[in-house]
């Protein structure tokens, strides 16, 4: 009788064995992915990503404005590129005002980071850090804003990290979001629908369907959504018209 | 010897823990490390995912549906992981008590566990379609954590019967 409860014992010894390999093996692996992974240093390059034609429509841009508006522009921009600074701060914020805000366009934005930036790629993720938390524009346009102080910087993710703090983002959780490789495939993807799309250089433009041959100043810009939007023919021979006739993004992400 | 024996009839008598439980509870704990692991993933303490099988898993722990609600519904949702390894650690708790000799009988731990985890393996199925029909594209480590939890739902359901 009295031997009875050292049986129980010894029936579940091999469990709470079991159960003790389990728990070492599991804390020496999570100990090992946190500090002997890549902790700390973010994701800086693009990734190869195998596309589909079909999942082209997935990919995913930054839009803003109303989804039923009759013309859409599509803009494929490098934060480093100076060009595309240039119509951050002088062409979208009209873009914006006067096209989307009326409903007569809708924006969307496509990273586009040309392998000759090498901080490129870090503040396309950055930005869409930034998403996360709701503020893809406001960052948007501090990055282009204060893009001469951070493109030569030699790892500028101390810096993409105060900007944050400047547009009110929470910096641990931007921080958390940018030291690690998250949006990496996103971006990548990215790079590769304008790649498959014809885009060779930054930024390039579509409205609706249609790749502009040249970056338009707002004016030429607004005339071709006015058309667009009254109907007016498309421009058939606009170079890349049949490539973006099949493969511009039908649905693109909706406004963070 | 015999009077010291007599004095603990209910130790000697317990039934036995069965052995779904113990699976379940050693499944749990595995199921807390790679909760965890993500969640260490979500707020940068890993760097990388380890994601060689398919491929996906930052696509996925990118999304708008790595919180819940999603981030497509409202701007404050909670980590998918941190509610995973939540779920995990409250069932491998009450598995654990569950194997105690003055609870391996328990109705009300039998039913809390199958309840729990057919919640959790509710919103895992869920979250396989949001990859499957949504995301196009899968996390190894969201698959393993839903056959996981399909697993201890079925080792949850014996625990009833033999309460019953």
């Amino acid at each position: 009788m009295a031997r009875k409860p050292v049986k129980k014992r010894q029936t579940m010894t091999p469990f709470y064995a079991t159960l003790a390999a389990v728990g070492v093996i599991g804390v020496v692996w999570v100990a090992w992915q946190m500090f002997s992974g890549p902790r700390g240093n973010p994701a800086t390059q693009a990734v190869e990503v195998a596309i589909d034609p079909a999942e082209l429509s997935r990919v995913q841009g930054i839009s803003v404005g109303r989804d039923d508006a009759p013309v859409v522009i599509y803009e494929f921009a490098d934060y480093t590129c100076p060009h595309c600074g240039d119509f951050a701060t002088f062409v979208e914020p009209l873009i914006r005002e006067r096209l989307v805000d009326t409903g007569m366009a809708r924006f969307v934005f496509y990273d586009f980071p040309l392998p000759q930036f090498p901080n490129s790629f870090l503040a396309a993720r950055a930005a869409r850090c930034a998403r996360e938390e709701g503020k893809f524009w406001e960052y948007h346009d501090i990055l282009f804003g204060r893009q001469p102080t951070w493109s030569s910087m030699p790892d500028p993710a101390d810096f993409f990290v105060e900007l944050a703090g400047d547009v009110a983002l929470d910096e641990r959780t931007f921080e958390s979001c940018l030291r690690s490789d998250r949006f990496q495939d996103e971006v990548s993807r990215n790079m590769q629908l304008g790649q498959m799309l014809g885009v060779a250089s930054t930024p390039s433009l579509f409205v609706n369907m249609k790749r502009l041959p040249n970056v338009p100043q707002f004016s030429e810009l607004e005339q071709m959504v006015r058309e667009e939007a009254g109907g007016a023919p498309a421009a058939d021979s606009t170079p890349g018209a049949a490539q973006a006739d099949s493969a511009v993004p039908a649905t693109a992400a909706p406004t963070p | 010897m015999t009077a010291v024996a007599d004095s603990e009839p209910s130790y000697t008598e317990a039934p036995a823990p069965p052995l779904s439980r113990m699976l379940l509870v050693i499944l749990a704990l595995t199921g807390i490390f790679i909760a965890a692991y993500l969640t260490l993933h979500r707020f940068g303490f890993i760097g990388t995912l380890q994601c060689s099988l398919v491929g996906g898993c930052e696509t996925v722990q990118s999304s708008a549906y790595a919180f819940f609600p999603p981030r497509t519904m409202v701007p404050w949702g909670m980590s998918v992981a941190l509610i995973g390894l939540i779920g995990y650690v409250v069932l491998f708790a009450i598995g654990l008590l569950g194997l105690q000799p003055r609870f391996v009988g328990s109705r009300a731990v039998a039913v809390t566990l199958i309840s729990l985890s057919g919640v959790a393996l509710a919103f895992s199925l869920w979250l396989t379609y949001v990859e499957a029909a949504v995301l196009h594209a899968w996390c190894q480590w969201c698959v393993v954590s839903a056959i996981l939890i399909g697993i201890i739902f079925l080792l949850s359901i014996p625990g009833v019967r033999a309460s019953r």
